[in-house]
């Protein structure tokens, strides 16, 4: 799948990313700095993990919107049993991970097993995972501090935490197992065609119910990479980050429709849609300017895609 | 199952609509477990209308409610109910009409929007229902427009943020800058810390040097934050309108390396902060008292129910709590 399209389309992206650096890199004193670019790579890592498993469901032609949920129970699960039960982190977040697995494995076998859309299914996950948050932590935001924070403090040479490169790690085994494997091959075909496939004689279920568990348990690592940064477990967390992992997964290029798109380009979108947020909060910018922007930065960054592309449709 | 994008669109936009339509309020029976039976005049029902039961604050006014029911069963019921989302003021106006329908002798309640539900509870005051206001303040404009007359119970967050604001300006001098983390900019309580905090700032010299809203959430403030403290490099002080903010912006702060240099405060004295105050990340919190805000509400209720008392508005106490670093 990583064709020359492809990587104009990337190119594309980090076009238009250069092109917000420097708008903000004009408009405000200090953002051109090491520190701007430390902490949006501080802040990246879990949106990025939740975009790359979003990636992948949508590739299938299926949607995730329990993932703010999913991540905030995580959370509370990984704070709980830090704080409450004295877990060591080495079991606790395995633990974490674990249940975003889990609630991934409910949203797959009930959208494959009981063939309900995604979309309905994974809006009840959303419900119910909040709720399930809200039960364990008692609604109470958890401090778990000195436990947890090494993960998020930067590492020597590199200048950013553990957390970035291992969220780089998953980005690209996504990118691979989409792009160069029977199973991304199946996520591509069941996206286009489900039907198609299962003429073909070939248990779409399978690739589905594996979709979501990958999605959860990666909200899971998410949950991970945000309470170590707060030093906190916030049941509040995640609340509308499905709605920026899908603007992120649409402007890095995926269909909505399914069966087409990349991890890598989700990675692009997740860094526009950081940056933006990053550079109008420096900029002191008001809520209703700011949410004004980052639709209109949304919507365009799309719009621009679809003219890019049929403009090359054209030339060819 | 294939759709076309627009296709999809839709569905997103139908569920919207669907979702913000028919949210059920949540609705918790009455101490006994039974929902309650109809009314006795000898035994008053008293509602207890709040926000979300998910915010850790309404929670905690929940359960000292209940303590005081449970303690005091033969002088009233009580019915608790809260929201599934903070800032949904239509589900707010929703349980109003419904403790209406049910009959309660009085609605204590925390409003969600100290305006949006205002008619509604005079629609609750015509039909002969005490109405008494708990934590947010209702506008006194339109109060006095439609009429209603609500008694008010409850703390004065301007001056608990003030005191707050104080606190941090004792450990700085004139002209030092800060930045506010603000709340969500329609609630009342958040415009009322920010005030109180702006009051402290200006009586002591120092300059906001930004301020946006946080809407209450430890992930937004702490991206807020992180960004406030690149564009400003000389900032002394983040001042959160509450404490999950505060935890936020602390981890901010630490990931900046500036811990001790750039002083945090917060507001509400929630459980997670508590190791902040004492390894002194987190300068000073602010105290209102949540568990006993609805007990004083319901309290004040019961007592103009009896004819025991006038109606009068009383203020509860807000008091200053100082971390290891503020004393």
């Amino acid at each position: 799948m990583i064709n020359k399209t492809r990587l104009s389309e990337w190119g594309g992206l980090v076009l238009v990313w250069l092109a917000i650096v420097a708008l903000f890199g004009l408009l405000a004193e200090h953002f051109l700095s090491a520190a701007t670019f430390t902490t949006l790579a501080g802040r990246l890592p879990a949106l990025a993990v939740i975009a790359a498993g979003m990636t992948l469901v949508v590739v299938s032609g299926g949607i995730d919107l329990s993932v703010g949920s999913v991540m905030a129970l995580c959370g509370a699960v990984l704070g709980l049993a830090v704080t409450q039960w004295k877990w060591p982190l080495l079991a606790a977040v395995p633990l974490a991970i674990l249940t975003g697995a889990a609630a991934g494995l409910t949203n797959g076998l009930l959208t494959a097993g009981l063939r309900i859309p995604s979309f309905l299914v994974t809006l009840g996950l959303l419900e119910v995972c909040r709720g399930l948050s809200y039960a364990v932590s008692g609604s109470r935001t958890l401090f778990i501090g000195a436990g947890i924070e090494p993960l998020a403090r930067p590492l020597p040479f590199l200048g950013v935490p553990a957390t970035v490169p291992a969220a780089l790690l998953v980005v690209v085994t996504a990118q691979i197992l989409l792009s160069k494997t029977v199973f991304g091959r199946h996520l591509v075909a069941i996206g286009t065609n489900e039907n198609a496939v299962r003429l073909a004689g070939i248990d779409t279920r399978r690739a589905k119910v594996t979709v979501f568990l990958l999605s959860g348990a990666l909200a899971g690592v998410a949950a991970v990479f945000a309470v170590a940064r707060l030093g906190s477990a916030d049941p509040n967390a995640g609340t509308g980050l499905e709605l920026a992992a899908i603007a992120a997964v649409v402007i890095g290029g995926t269909s909505l429709a399914g069966g087409t798109g990349s991890v890598i380009g989700s990675l692009l979108g997740v860094l526009v849609i950081a940056t933006l947020e990053a550079g109008l909060a420096q900029l002191g910018a008001s809520e209703p300017l700011k949410r004004m922007v980052t639709g209109g930065v949304i919507i365009a960054a799309v719009a621009a895609d679809g003219l890019r592309r049929r403009l090359s449709a054209d030339r060819d | 199952m294939r759709r076309s994008a627009s296709g999809w669109l839709w569905i997103v936009g139908a569920l919207v609509l669907v979702g913000g339509c028919t949210k059920p309020p949540q609705e918790q029976p009455t101490a006994d477990g039974k929902p309650a039976p109809p009314p006795k005049p000898a035994k008053p029902r008293v509602a207890l209308v709040m926000k979300s039961l998910a915010n850790e604050f309404f929670g905690t006014m929940a359960e000292g409610a209940k303590a005081h029911q449970a303690a005091a069963a033969g002088r009233y019921d009580l019915v608790v109910n809260g929201m599934r989302n903070e800032t949904d003021v239509s589900e707010q106006v929703t349980l109003i009409e419904q403790m209406v329908a049910r009959k309660v002798a009085a609605i204590v309640i925390a409003p969600a929007d100290s305006k949006a539900v205002i008619p509604a509870l005079k629609r609750a005051a015509d039909a002969g229902v005490l109405v008494v206001n708990i934590d947010n303040r209702l506008d006194p404009a339109v109060l006095r427009e439609t009429g209603l007359e609500a008694v008010f119970v409850g703390p004065d967050n301007r001056e608990g943020a003030r005191k707050a604001g104080e606190a941090v300006a004792r450990q700085l001098s004139a002209g030092d800058g800060v930045a506010l983390i603000e709340g969500i900019p329609t609630a009342f309580n958040s415009q009322q810390r920010s005030l109180g905090l702006e009051d402290a700032a200006m009586a002591a010299g120092l300059v906001i040097v930004d301020r946006q809203s946080g809407q209450w959430e430890m992930e937004k403030a702490n991206a807020i934050a992180a960004a406030v403290l690149t564009e400003h490099p000389a900032l002394k002080a983040i001042l959160c309108a509450n404490d999950s903010m505060a935890l936020g912006a602390v981890a901010a702060v630490s990931a900046a390396g500036k811990s001790g240099q750039v002083l945090v405060s917060g507001f509400d004295n929630v459980p997670a902060v508590q190791p902040l105050l004492a390894d002194g990340r987190l300068l000073v919190t602010v105290d209102q008292h949540g568990d006993r805000l609805a007990v004083e509400g319901i309290e004040t209720a019961l007592a103009i129910l009896n004819q025991e008392k006038s109606p009068a508005d009383r203020t509860t106490p807000v008091d200053l709590v100082e971390g290891q670093a503020a004393r």
